[in-house]
């Protein structure tokens, strides 16, 4: 396989409501971006994957191929992936695999998503809950939300994590969103604040919840061999590892004790092509899928940064803070930065390019040789994708 | 034409932008195929329905018609209404148009013999639950099962 990199980015400011632009207008002014970070045109551009999540988001069926006209892409190759969640990751790595391949030498990645249109939140739910197994789930109309509140549960039940250390996570985010323009809902919170605000599906209150966002980030990949046609030094992926599990709530194969299991198998998956042994001095920033307040704890614990159970410890004792020991989610993560669903996990990607390149502005970690970002979706995090990602 | 159909009402503005009021709605019938005996025995006669793979005895609730490891067909075996808790969440608000009553709880329950947990509705008093619990199988009565999961939940069993 032959080695790529990233040499240009681009994101639009993420909102809860964009309502003086479309959704192929976000996706334009992200793409617009990243070919001028580039210092690319659109003509050098091969082949186009759009990361797009939800039919009922943009009210569309097939969006990709209405954007990639409008882009000025017509009769070049364009395709859609939709994962949930890790839609972006997963975009990533087809994007990753047309130019490892030999297929192409410049693929561009647009994440996009709108969800402000549906009528209200009850119409975003209902959305969701339409990807739950149509046989045996969907009768129950349960939102993802229920199964991450079970996992966090069982981690509550057995390492003792209360809803009190969940709130920390919030706080973090909320706050590290301070440092990025482009985030959401920046907000100075306090833990009391946290704990006050109205409960959804226990222990999962609404400032646990991650964001509903309006926005769209693009990323272009490269092979080795056209760097030089670009006007910045590339960000390598050096590790891409993907992980689809069974989408019913519960069924899992021997998980031992991953509450995520197809988020460790993504994580194992791409240390292992990237030559990481010890994930927690091998990587300095991390930008994962803190759907939930809680999650985020287990994620630390199913990335290796800490051991099993202790994830609470590590937040703790600041580990994941800005200045800690292997800062998460500096942009702000789901909770504090945004959650255009299929832009997420391009924008996950495109925020370790800046902390890479070291312009990450405020929110920049000292020193970021690798970073890693994730993203997961579908019922109790069924999807997942990992990369690594090294100057 | 539906009064209520937003597709017909004029558009809404807002700070000077355009809203069309607009509605997916399409209605089904789902098809229940080879795994249709679970809901017929569910409906007419409450009985919970689970497959069997006849190679490594792997029994299957929900049901299904082949065994994914063994890629064979699995045979119908009626499920002991008995499980335990796995994990369990409660649902303070209700953000879809199927459960409207708040609030429920909804949790994974390793029924007895089953390979992998279910998730379904669990009555009970959500402080006195916990992982391993016993519950078991109830029924709503025959003039109100539809033949879906939703005609079946859980309560504790001890
Ligand atoms: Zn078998």
């Amino acid at each position: 396989m032959r080695r790529v990199g990233i040499v240009g980015i681009g994101n639009t400011p993420f909102k809860s409501r964009h309502i003086d632009k479309t959704f192929p207008r976000l996706a334009y002014e992200s793409v617009k971006a990243a070919l001028e970070d580039a210092g690319a045109s659109k003509d050098d551009v091969e082949s186009v994957v759009y990361s797009i999540y939800n039919d009922f988001f943009e009210h569309c069926m097939m969006p990709d191929h209405h954007v990639h006209y409008l882009l000025g892409f017509a009769r070049r190759p364009g395709v859609r992936i939709t994962t949930g969640g890790a839609t972006g990751g997963y975009a990533l790595r087809a994007a990753y695999a047309e130019v490892a391949s030999g297929l192409h030498d410049v693929v561009m990645v647009v994440g996009v998503e709108k969800v402000g249109d549906l009528a209200n939140v009850m119409e975003m739910v209902k959305s969701i809950t339409y990807a739950a197994d149509p046989f045996f789930e969907a009768a129950l109309g349960a939102s993802p939300a229920g199964s991450y509140g079970a996992a966090i549960r069982f981690h509550m039940d057995n390492y003792g994590t209360t809803q009190e250390d969940m709130a920390l996570v919030v706080v973090k985010n909320k706050g590290n969103a301070k440092n990025n323009p482009d985030a959401q809902s920046p907000m100075d919170l306090t833990v009391e604040d946290v704990l006050a605000s109205p409960m959804i599906i226990y222990p999962l209150k609404v400032l646990d919840h991650c964001l509903n966002s309006e926005g769209a980030a693009t990323v272009i990949l490269v092979s080795e061999e056209a760097t030089s046609r670009f006007a910045r030094e590339p960000v390598w992926i050096t590790g891409v590892g993907a992980s689809t599990e069974s989408g019913r709530q519960a069924e899992r194969d021997d998980p031992g004790r991953s509450l995520f299991p197809a988020v460790r198998a993504s994580a194992d998956a791409a240390y292992a092509m990237a030559g990481v042994t010890d994930p927690a001095s091998a990587i300095q920033v991390a930008e994962v899928y803190d759907s939930f307040s809680g999650v985020e704890i287990l994620l630390y614990e199913e990335f290796g940064f800490c051991g099993w159970g202790e994830g609470t410890r590590f937040l703790k004792e600041g580990g994941p803070d800005m200045g800690g020991r292997l800062p998460v989610n500096p942009s702000g993560g789901l909770i504090g930065g945004e959650h255009a669903i299929g832009a997420t996990g391009v924008y996950q990607a495109a925020e370790i390019v800046r902390q890479i390149r070291g312009e990450a502005g405020a929110r920049q970690v000292p020193g970021v040789k690798a970073g890693l970002a994730q993203s997961m979706g579908g019922a109790r995090g069924a999807y997942s994708v990992t990369m690594v990602l090294e100057g | 034409m539906d009064e209520n159909d937003p597709r017909f009402k004029p558009l809404k503005e807002q700070d000077g932008f355009a809203l069309i009021p607009d509605r997916w709605k399409v209605d089904y019938f789902m098809s229940m195929g080879e795994l249709s005996r679970f809901s017929l025995e569910l409906k007419e006669n409450g009985r919970l329905m689970g497959t069997k793979c006849p190679e490594c005895g792997s029994i299957y609730c929900w049901p299904r018609s082949w065994c994914h490891d063994c890629y064979v067909d699995c045979e119908w075996v009626e499920m002991e209404p008995r499980g335990r808790i796995t994990l369990f969440a409660r649902v303070e608000i209700s953000l879809n148009d199927i459960q409207t009553e708040v609030p429920y709880m909804q949790g994974g329950v390793q029924l007895e013999g089953a390979r992998y947990p279910i998730v379904q509705f669990i009555r009970g008093e959500f402080e006195k639950m916990y992982p391993g619990m016993p519950v078991r199988v109830e029924f709503r009565p025959p003039e109100e099962r539809t033949g879906r999961i939703r005609d079946f939940y859980f309560v504790p069993d001890v």
